[in-house]
């Protein structure tokens, strides 16, 4: 038996003997609310310990980057929306961010905040998400309905914004597609506030929490090396105690502006780079979200939203380049080959989850079944991304 | 590390295998495909250059490319006004290729690694034993693009399904009439023709039930 089984004190003596021992194998999903979408699980499992998990994955695929290859820049945008439909706001800000990069164009100043308004306050509502569904995996009920409260007040900020309020199409190259209306400063601001004061309930009634943590302390670590060698980005590179992030240290747009801090993980309740790091680190990453949104709003300019001298059919020159921006799961990457024309010769998204889910197959060997769901849980995985 | 010495460090070491320095919107170097997994090796471990993370993986079909800069690149196929998936005889021709974007975490340099073979042996070393990450990006490039990597310790398909035929991705691809008995002109999957007998009839509540 292998090294990961003692851990749990399962020795094989204590088997009794007329007991049958081949490996199970079993599926979890594609539907089953624990894999947060269209994810299947290929598990061998030994009794409740995972020996082998071999994730399934493309229920959701529909080719975007061949689609992309058909229609030019702008038109797809809408693609984007849909590959991390709860933080699509951060998805148009990668693929922006990449086909402005290849331009070498320059984004007018209230454009520019709207923006980063517009990705830090999208980067809440999706941590919430993964908050709430993560209590969820673990029993607790209760979060989940708290979070779309507030998940709630900022979708109205969108779909004021932008008509929409799952996919929102907002973000156009060179700027944005309309501007801010009357009271939108206001508006954020009132949610910051509150957001800023619900966190703290969100600490008491589930970071904290004895039960959530015995459950996700020291489970699924994940370690600095391996996040590197399977690279894995955003959060959990970050609970796994490595303070980077791209928004810091590959600046983007006007990050460069901001005073606010990396959270990563330390290890408080367990091991560095167990669920609960990879947890907490989304909950303090929203305080700094709602720090830097406050610091945008008070340098927001009047001014244009739409730069000038990007042309309505855009022609990147000839030549390739990988952009990646910090979305709410990681990096979100655009490897985006130009021929000179209107249409990209070819677009590959490098998505945030795809490379997360990936380490699922290194650490999940040895892991209860619970705590497997808990370590999946841990890495908020998007499997519209991940089919892409 | 600039880009340039990151070069000329492959060059000294590599000779002629390390082909020129690409320098357009990003840096990279042109290798010859037959020691891309030794040069990947030569980037992680090297002193100054640590490149310890593959950022992304890209499989290119090169196939129809316009070299002169015009955009007028082959168009790929889709549907006709009928909604029928469009067919054309041609057969693709270029190469296929791979690039990797590298980026170091001590050095905070990055840089790109192209490798181009040939369509009709389109094979390339693995480098999912440098980085464990380009195992599934290179499922990715042989399930959508048709690259095949050696060395690769479980290369099948991974977002399409195992029975898919062909690789959408490739430039020449011609998208199916039908796959199984999903029709793919576009048609709604519940207009479909279907016989007598495929026709399922939902049963009726029962009466008094509290539906």
């Amino acid at each position: 038996m292998s090294e990961a089984l003692s851990t749990h004190g399962w020795q094989d003596q204590d088997r009794p003997h007329d007991m049958h021992s081949e490996l199970l194998e079993i599926n979890m999903g594609p539907q089953h609310p624990a894999t947060h979408g269209v994810l299947r699980l290929l598990i061998h499992t030994d009794g409740e310990i995972v020996h082998k998990v071999t994730p399934v994955i493309g229920y959701l695929h529909r080719c975007a980057e061949k689609i992309a290859e058909g229609c030019d820049y702008r038109q797809w945008m809408v693609y984007t929306d849909r590959f991390d439909y709860l933080a699509p706001m951060n998805m148009n800000f990668g693929y922006a961010v990449a086909v402005e990069n290849m331009l070498g164009c320059e984004v007018p100043e209230r454009a520019e905040h709207i923006r980063v308004i517009c990705a830090e306050l999208q980067r809440i509502i999706s941590h919430l998400i993964a908050l709430g569904t993560f209590g969820l995996d673990m029993g607790a009920w209760t979060p989940l309905l708290y979070c779309f409260r507030e998940r709630e007040e900022i979708l109205n900020i969108f779909e004021r914004l932008s008509g929409g309020r799952m996919l929102y199409n907002y973000f156009d190259i060179g700027g944005l597609r309309f501007d801010a209306y009357d009271g939108f400063a206001e508006d954020v601001l009132d949610i910051v506030n509150i957001m800023e004061q619900k966190l703290g309930e969100y600490n008491t009634l589930l970071s904290y929490n004895k039960i959530f943590i015995e459950r996700t302390a020291d489970v699924g670590v994940i370690d600095a090396a391996d996040c590197y060698a399977y690279g894995c980005t955003g959060p959990v590179l970050r609970g796994a105690g490595v303070p980077f992030d791209c928004r810091k240290d590959d600046p983007y747009s006007i990050y460069d502006r901001f005073e606010f801090d990396i959270p990563y993980g330390e290890g408080e309740k367990g091991t560095i780079g167990d669920c609960w790091d990879r947890y907490i680190v989304r909950v303090r990453e929203m305080y700094e979200s709602c720090r830097i949104v406050r610091q945008a709003l008070d340098a927001m300019p009047d001014g244009p939203i739409m730069s000038e001298d990007v042309k309505k059919l855009v022609k990147p020159p000839v030549g390739s380049l990988y952009t990646r921006t910090e979305s709410s799961k990681g990096e979100i990457g655009f490897h985006i080959f130009s021929d000179g024309g209107s249409k990209p010769f070819r677009n590959k998204v490098r998505s945030p989850s795809f490379s997360n889910l990936q380490v699922l197959e290194k650490v999940g060997p040895g892991l209860m079944i619970s705590d497997l769901v808990a370590t999946v849980g841990s890495l908020d995985i998007v499997l519209g991304e991940i089919d892409r | 590390m600039e880009a340039t010495a990151i070069h000329d460090l492959l060059k000294q070491r590599f000779g002629d295998d390390v082909l020129d320095l690409v320098d357009d919107h990003e840096q990279g170097a042109q290798v010859a495909p037959a020691r891309v997994a030794e040069i990947a090796l030569a980037l992680r471990d090297g002193d100054d250059l640590d490149f310890d993370s593959l950022m992304c993986l890209t499989g290119i079909d090169w196939d129809g490319y316009d070299e002169t800069g015009k955009g007028k690149s082959v168009a790929i196929l889709g549907y006709d006004e009928s909604g029928k998936p469009e067919t054309s005889d041609r057969v693709g021709e270029g190469d296929l290729g791979v690039a990797y974007a590298l980026y170091s975490h001590r050095h905070g340099h990055k840089f790109c690694l192209f490798a181009r073979v040939p369509r009709s042996a389109p094979e390339l070393p693995s480098v999912s034993g440098v980085w464990p990450t380009a195992a599934w990006h290179e499922r990715e490039a042989f399930d959508l693009v048709g690259m095949r990597f050696t060395g690769h310790p479980d290369l099948r398909r991974i977002l399409l399904d195992d029975e898919w035929e062909g690789h959408p991705l490739r430039k020449d691809y011609q998208m199916p009439d039908v796959w199984g008995e999903v029709p793919m002109n576009g048609q709604p999957y519940a207009d479909a023709k279907w016989g007598e007998d495929d026709v399922v009839v939902p049963p009726a509540p029962a009466p008094g039930g509290d539906a």
